[in-house]
């Protein structure tokens, strides 16, 4: 099915919220990574296929303004459970990617209502007791890009991404989403030492989804967001990186679509 | 004119290869310590105390020390102890701190502590600068760089009502708490030490000093730029009721002698392998300029005076990564026998008109015996020079006239 979404401003709590909408079906919430919202793309189609599905940016990204009280990943947290209330959504599926996984985490930790159906996908929030999150923050863009892969060439928008330098408009744009990353996730770095603790109140069915070539995030931080969990499993998909939904986007829907169901 | 000496006390035992081999090609931040040698190091912070020692004996004003951390192009990683020992073991210069990094303390206070008792050993001789400080400080020390203004200014606020305001009181800021701020022991200079700001002129911090009357000290900029810079200063100053004068401006420049024009030429590129490090390989941007370490630059106010700004023509790459005989050229680096340094310092005091320069006389591989030669020569013709061409010029300091 082609892409067919609608781009629009919603408020909550007196901020305006940036978000793509499109699909028909149950509600299916997805939360961005800490790079920002990567729009429509073949896997988010795919899902709208089968799904409602809304694509916020989160406060402090994009179009969408970041209350002056927000400053952490709780208090996006709670700025999620309002902006879910307002909207309808509370009971919605939710898939969360990375930093986004994070969000969703503590939502579904604060508020048992928020989501019936829970899937992370190379999430971070959780301390790995092994390895280390690598330090998006102290090298460029085009190095993280170089991280995010395992082999950028099975990722059939990869072009489509990144083959075009940005705009002005697009390059100011991906800045204040990096800073609003900073102000998010500085210190402690991508974690929340309470988190794993947390995520025991968590009584939905979840699914933990990781690439096993992870150079990001630790593929240890699946597995440990999966114990942490009462009712989840993990799904690794091989060979694939950070990114299983724009690396190897058709065995994500698959896993996706199965898990939702 | 005020005439204060500088270096940045360099540790330059490792080569080109070694930077290219060390992550992102970076001389700071993530460079290795395993290059370093404490034992030489011990050497080199007592040849540097020395030089200082020698600085005064020459007739130097002050002795100008500052920080950076994570780094072999500048062995001052805490600078106050620098400062400490220059305290006692000197009796008659200023002992000047451009400048502590306000926002990668956590606790300003005792920054407040520190400060105070270097100010009471001196005898009342101390001057306290303040930076930002580069990225690579908030990044070596952990410290946000989306919040590196803000720290800076609340932490600043904090030290001043802390020196000026009887205590115990409470701080509850945005980010720094205080329950009782009321350390015992406060400076000797009242309200408290001169405070100078140095940078390379970011017009937020421009308007910020000349709100405050700081006297703000540009490090080693373009002097058409420079000028400027003075101008966004002026105007704020305009709009607080005064007019400022050479007495609110400093200047930073390398500036180095020896008996001949050709051997300081040749001794002089040793500055080459200073503040860029050994091989000139130029810092990754993300560890200059961090995620957020410029966010108030999208003020469009900032941005406009920004835009007033000429660019310097060593913008891109900056002086550490122009030729030698370009910056010569420029009057940069000032680097010659003593009259043809004071004929080129005329001329650039003459366009700038700073009441306080700081003269950073050797770096990188500049030898011990070179350098002691270099301020030996600057004590006996240059700084007499000097106080002539300032007293001529009227280039009168913060300690003639209040700024």
């Amino acid at each position: 099915m082609a892409a067919e979404f609608t781009e629009k401003i919603v408020e909550v709590g007196g901020q305006k919220v940036h978000m793509l909408t499109g699909g028909s079906g149950d509600p299916l919430v997805l939360f961005h990574g800490a790079g920002g919202n990567t729009g429509w793309l073949r896997y988010v189609q795919a899902l709208a296929d089968h799904y409602t599905v809304y694509v916020p940016s989160h406060p402090g990204y994009h179009q969408s303004e970041r209350p002056e009280w927000l400053e952490t990943i709780a208090d996006m947290a709670s700025f999620y459970t309002w902006f879910l209330e307002e909207q309808g959504l509370e009971g919605a599926r939710a898939i969360g990617f990375s930093m986004g996984g994070w969000i969703a985490s503590e939502v579904a930790a604060t508020c048992r209502h928020a989501f019936s159906k829970l899937m992370l996908v190379g999430a971070v929030g959780i301390k790995p007791e092994q390895g280390e999150i690598a330090d998006i923050f102290i090298i460029s863009p085009a190095q993280v890009n170089d991280l995010i892969f395992h082999d950028p060439k099975q990722a059939p928008e990869y072009d489509q991404i990144y083959g075009q330098p940005p705009t002005p408009e697009q390059a100011e744009i991906a800045e204040g989403n990096r800073e609003m990353a900073v102000r998010l996730c500085w210190k402690p770095y991508m974690y929340d030492p309470r988190l794993p603790g947390l995520l025991g109140r968590v009584n939905i069915p979840a699914r933990v989804v990781w690439g096993r070539e992870d150079r990001l995030v630790p593929l240890e931080c699946g597995e440990l967001y999966q114990q942490a969990l009462p009712q989840s499993d993990l799904v690794v998909i091989d060979e694939c990186g950070h990114s299983p939904q724009v690396e190897k986007p058709d065995e994500f829907v698959r896993i996706a679509l199965e898990f939702l169901a | 004119m005020f005439l204060m000496r500088f270096t940045e006390r360099a540790y330059v035992n490792y080569t080109r290869e070694d930077v290219l081999n060390s992550p992102n090609e970076a001389v700071r931040l993530t460079f290795s310590n395993s290059h370093f040698d404490p034992q030489l190091g011990s050497e080199l912070y007592n040849m540097y105390l020395d030089e200082y020692e020698y600085s005064e004996e020459m007739g130097f004003d002050g002795l100008m020390l500052n920080e950076h951390h994570n780094t072999p192009t500048c062995l001052g990683a805490t600078m106050n102890l620098e400062a400490a020992i220059l305290a006692r073991i000197t009796k008659k210069p200023k002992i000047v701190l451009l400048g502590n990094p306000l926002p990668i303390f956590d606790n300003p206070i005792r920054l407040a502590e520190e400060l105070a008792e270097i100010d009471m050993i001196s005898r009342g001789r101390l001057v306290s600068g303040f930076v930002r400080g580069t990225g690579v400080e908030s990044l070596a020390t952990n410290t946000n760089p989306l919040f590196n203004r803000e720290r800076f200014e609340e932490a600043h606020d904090l030290l001043i009502k802390t020196w000026t305001t009887p205590g115990p009181f409470r701080w509850e800021g945005k980010h720094y708490q205080f329950r009782v701020v009321n350390p015992f022991e406060t400076p000797l200079q009242k309200p408290h030490p001169p405070i100078w700001i140095p940078g390379t002129g970011s017009p937020e911090t421009l308007v910020w000093c000349a709100e405050r009357h700081y006297p703000y000290l540009f490090l080693e900029t373009d002097h058409r730029g420079t000028q400027d810079m003075m101008e966004i200063y002026a105007e704020t100053a305009r709009q607080h009721g005064y007019e400022p004068g050479p007495e609110h401006f400093g200047y930073l420049v390398r500036i180095h002698v020896q008996d001949t024009d050709e051997k300081a030429e040749e001794v002089g590129r040793g500055y080459m392998e200073g503040n860029i490090g050994v091989g000139r390989v130029p810092l990754p941007r993300d560890y200059a300029s961090p995620v957020g370490y410029g966010s108030a630059s999208r003020d469009p106010r900032f941005l406009r005076l920004r835009e007033q700004i000429r660019s310097d023509p060593f913008r891109v790459g900056g002086l550490d990564t122009a030729a030698y005989d370009d910056i010569l050229a420029s009057n940069r680096w000032i680097i010659g026998s003593p009259d043809t340094v004071v004929s080129k310092l005329r001329e650039v005091l003459a366009q700038m008109r700073p009441g306080i320069l700081a003269v950073w006389t050797n770096d990188g591989s500049i030898s011990h015996e070179d350098s002691m030669r270099c301020l030996e020569l600057m004590g006996q013709e240059v700084l007499p020079a000097l106080r002539e061409i300032g007293e001529e010029l009227e280039l009168t300091d913060p300690f003639q006239k209040a700024p």
